[in-house]
């Protein structure tokens, strides 16, 4: 692998979102729901970190969806690279109640949308498509901008050894 | 990979532990589970066979808790350590923050802990992640073992790269969190202290830069005719090329006898030059000090025009005194 410059390995290292971001993102996440019907959306990152969610979010547990997301689609890439494919760019779990579809934003983030019989698969997907390339232009944006080297400020270094002392005493 | 979410006033890091089978990779995740406090944990999630052996991963959250305004949250994740799961464990591995080698004391497996190892290296290379840049530590599991091997036996084998090591018993919870904590402050220090790219880059500059001061440093008291010798003689071994360039020009050729410049020669070159500089500043404060030398014609006309002056102040002194 070639050597990467200190921005492109912070790039590689952190991603960043600031509040304008989040912002446009949700902004074309609600619009999604109201277009397709379905009830809510989740944005993940392919490590398994949620980036933000919209619409009716009962009381999941977001962390361990989001892992679980992330890790369900890293193996059905596998699947899709052992075919001979470069990865399944949609995935869909169908329930009794409750079904979950996938779709790949970018290089590196699922578009999670949970629906149930108030809609149905076909609309869920066809505006999944746009989102998911509206998504992705702004993915871009936030993937082209130089990353901070130190966006947490110098305060968070000692706060976060405070707190790791207190967690593990 | 960090994320960094000002808008949810988040910070979350990914972190793994690796290692070989049954080397207690989720009794040590089972252990931060029933350990750490009600209000910090999320739900331990295990992808594992029936015979409770994990096939793709074992999952829990551990929330730090509000960090300067910002809500941190490490993801810890375990692998499965059977060689044939490879492919599960290298997706896992994907975005990975920081790493915990769980190592089995167990003399027959040995050759498994250094195997997997080898393996991490290789996993996280072709992410593009060099193992001395990602956060890591090494914990020797089952040091209860009546044939547990010496540390010192496991640091040779396995710590290849210096990283903190600690000693566990993880069934009975002994070491586990030290090693947690440790490995979490390395991963929130690499946050705080920007790129490790940057590091790197300053590191690789200071060993480029420090020969070529150690080879000035004894050439400094030496003579100059002495420094000059070895110039013309065998070429000695050749310090940084960076310095000796910014420092003063290279001489007129010697005729190709001195096709490198050694040490003492470059240090000779950095003295010569200021005291040039010293001698002709003399010179033009003295018409006596008008030595011919290299450099020195502004001096003779200097010293013309002071002689001039002199024979015209002179004349005009004899033509006023009074007769």
């Amino acid at each position: 692998m070639a050597k990467m410059s200190a921005n492109e390995k912070l790039r590689h290292d952190r991603l960043t979102f600031y509040k304008e971001d989040i912002e446009r993102i949700e902004k074309i996440l609600t619009e999604f729901l109201r277009l397709s019907g379905a009830k809510c959306a989740l944005l993940i990152d392919k490590e398994g970190h949620l980036v933000t969610k919209s619409g009716e979010v009962r009381t999941i547990d977001m962390d361990t969806i989001s892992a679980l997301v992330a890790g369900s689609f890293a193996a059905t890439k596998e699947m899709a690279r052992l075919l001979g494919e470069e990865e399944f760019t949609a995935l869909f779990h169908q329930g009794q109640r409750d079904n979950i579809q996938l779709s790949l934003v970018g290089d590196r983030t699922l578009l999670t949308i949970l629906f149930d019989d108030r809609t149905t698969v076909g609309m869920v997907r066809l505006y999944a498509n746009e989102t998911a390339k509206k998504l992705a232009d702004v993915y871009g944006e936030v993937n082209a901008r130089p990353q901070p080297d130190k966006p947490l400020g110098g305060a968070y270094g000692d706060s976060a050894k405070k707190r790791l002392e207190n967690l593990f005493s | 990979m960090v994320q960094i979410n000002f808008a949810l006033k988040e910070v979350n890091c990914k972190i793994v532990y690796y290692g070989p089978g049954m080397s207690g990779k989720t009794t040590n995740l089972e252990v931060v589970h029933q350990k750490a406090p009600e209000e910090n944990k999320g739900e331990l999630t295990s992808i594992s066979t029936d015979g409770d052996r994990t096939l793709f991963f074992d999952f829990m959250p551990l929330d730090l808790g509000n960090v300067a305004g910002m809500r941190t949250k490490f993801q810890l994740y375990t692998v499965p350590g059977q060689v044939y799961y490879n492919s599960t464990r290298k997706l896992v591995l994907q975005g990975v923050d920081g790493v915990i080698f769980i190592a089995d004391s167990d003399p027959e497996k040995l050759q498994e802990n250094i195997e997997s190892y080898e393996n991490l290296i290789e996993n996280l290379r072709e992410y593009g992640k060099d193992i001395r840049e990602v956060p890591h530590v090494i914990q020797y599991n089952k040091r209860d073992l009546p044939n547990a091997l010496p540390v010192e036996t496991l640091d040779k084998a396995l710590n290849k790269f210096g990283v903190p090591t600690f000693e566990a018993v993880a069934a009975t919870g002994e070491g586990v969190f030290p090693t947690l904590k440790v490995l979490a402050g390395m991963v929130l220090e690499s946050i705080d202290r920007g790129s490790p790219a940057d590091k790197r880059q300053e590191a690789s500059k200071r060993p480029a830069a420090a020969p070529a001061r150690a080879a000035a440093a004894p050439a400094r008291p030496a003579p100059a005719p002495a420094a000059a010798a070895p110039a013309r003689g065998a070429p000695q071994k050749r310090p940084a090329p960076a310095p000796t360039g910014r420092v003063a020009p290279p001489p007129p050729s010697t005729g190709g006898r001195a096709p490198a410049r050694p040490a003492a020669a470059v240090a000779a070159t950095r003295r010569a030059a200021p005291a040039q500089a010293v001698a002709a500043s003399k010179a033009a404060r003295s018409a006596e000090e008008a030595a011919p030398r290299r450099g020195g014609s502004g001096l003779v006309v200097a010293l013309v025009v002071t002689l001039l002056a002199a024979i015209a102040g002179a004349v005009y002194f004899v033509m006023h005194q009074p007769l």
